[in-house]
């Protein structure tokens, strides 16, 4: 799995992806670790299939006691099927996941694992001496979703916004905006259900400070590839299958 | 073992004790039957009167026959619906055992690879305690069949003795005679079920 590190300062951002053993039939996803002092949180940590290379490739760079907190964006099974086992690899940590998805996600197993319910308003989460916003993103694409915020390291895990669909082996980072456009058109025209949602979540987000934008599947967005993206997907109509 | 004899054995496992409700609510309904047997029999033996006065007493027999299989079976399938319970647990610690060790294998030479020892060996251990939960609730659910067989034997026997009384009904004998088929039918019925849980559940056994 390729891990690349997408922030260094008195803490880490780590992205993970790429997994070259996984199976073709399974969408590409990509995970990211916030590591500070003594605590670790995965955002969403994967799919089952994934758990076994996503585990060990975090080791390179915590100590599985120190994995402490999980975050799952929505229900969706790339994004938190592996819960029951980390259930059983974690069984001190907390799961951060929408509140309304709550009696949906336990189906996958969680006995162990403290599960912080996020409201729809949204909350934060306190690592060490980190504080990461959760920002409600409602409808992209799951009826109760939510992103991460790092106000410090100017990085927003947008989930399954800003996603493409790629071939195997793809940069992390986008290079040619205009060329990457076309992997993401009928992603998010086809997932993304409401028009309204969207120009929601643009609003709240143009708020931000944004210097990467790391969506769970496809490239990381920098610089003025952010600005360039939201005015892209603003101007896309979503929900176009009816 | 290696990842596709285990998975294969689970699903067999998850098959198997899914197969055993089934049984079992057959068996129920069976035992429903010899129940209303014995009413049906016992109002032919009011009405027949001195010509059935052997058969009088047999219907109490086959009554209690019929009661006591249902509570039998009502025990049977609260332990056989413990073990799907155990049969998901014993999938799940092993499946998180077997992606531990796999995860172990694949951090080794990672700067903190060795932290995941110890999760590896309490998932080995959670692992093995609840194959041994389930092992010893399968041979529960072995005597507790072995217990039904007894009144369907018995039933058996009640059913040879109906046949003989009712010869000596007059006109009545077809009646009785038929409860004393159905209650045979519904005996070896309930055998034959409850011997087919068995072999299901040796199997589980031998597999494991």
């Amino acid at each position: 799995m390729k891990m690349t590190k997408i922030y260094e300062g008195s803490y880490q951002w780590i992205a993970y992806g790429r997994d070259q053993n996984k199976p073709d039939n399974i969408i590409d996803t990509n995970q990211y670790v916030v590591r500070a002092a003594n605590r670790c949180l995965i955002l969403d940590p994967g799919g089952v299939e994934l758990f076994a290379p996503m585990l060990a490739a975090v080791l390179n760079h915590v100590p599985v006691e120190q994995i402490t907190d999980l975050f799952a964006s929505h229900q969706d099974p790339d994004v938190i099927s592996s819960l029951g086992l980390w259930d059983q690899a974690l069984p001190k940590a907390k799961l951060h996941a929408p509140a309304l998805w709550e009696g949906f996600l336990r189906h996958y197993g969680c006995d162990t694992i403290e599960y912080v319910p996020i409201p729809d308003k949204g909350g934060v989460i306190n690592l060490d001496s980190v504080e990461l916003q959760i920002i409600p993103a409602h409808y992209l694409h799951s009826s109760a979703n939510f992103h991460v915020y790092d106000p410090h390291a100017k990085i927003l895990m947008s989930g399954d916004v800003g996603a493409a669909l790629e071939a195997p082996g793809a940069p992390m980072f986008v290079d040619k905006f205009d060329a990457h456009v076309e992997k993401m058109r009928y992603f998010h025209q086809r997932w993304m259900p409401s028009n309204q949602a969207k120009r929601a979540w643009i609003e709240r987000v143009r708020n931000l400070e944004i210097d990467m934008l790391a969506p769970q599947h496809g490239r990381i967005f920098k610089g003025d590839d952010v600005k360039r993206f939201l005015d892209w997907f603003e101007a896309l109509p979503v929900g176009v299958a009816i | 073992m290696n990842m596709r004899t285990t998975n294969k054995q689970n699903k067999s496992q998850f098959i198997a004790v899914d197969s055993i409700a089934a049984e079992l609510g057959a068996v129920m309904e069976v035992a429903k039957e010899i129940s209303l047997a014995a009413a049906n029999a016992k109002a032919i033996a009011f009405r027949a009167r001195e010509k059935a006065k052997g058969f009088q007493p047999i219907t109490d027999f086959i009554n209690e026959l019929a009661k006591e299989t249902l509570e039998l079976v009502n025990d049977i399938n609260e332990n056989s619906l413990l073990l799907y319970q155990l049969t998901v647990n014993e999938y799940r610690t092993a499946d998180a055992y077997r992606k531990l060790e796999q995860a172990a294998q694949m951090a080794e030479g990672a700067a903190h690879g060795k932290s995941i020892q110890a999760r590896v060996e309490a998932a080995k251990i959670k692992m093995q305690a609840s194959r041994g939960q389930f092992r010893w609730h399968v041979s529960q659910l072995l005597n507790q069949l072995e217990a039904v067989m007894r009144p369907a034997r018995a039933a058996r026997v009640i059913a040879a003795n109906s046949r003989i009384e009712a010869s000596q009904a007059g006109e009545y004998m077809q009646s009785l005679q038929a409860v004393a088929e159905s209650v045979d039918n519904a005996a070896q019925i309930i055998h034959d079920n409850v011997q087919r849980c068995r072999s299901v559940l040796s199997i589980i056994v031998i597999a494991e």
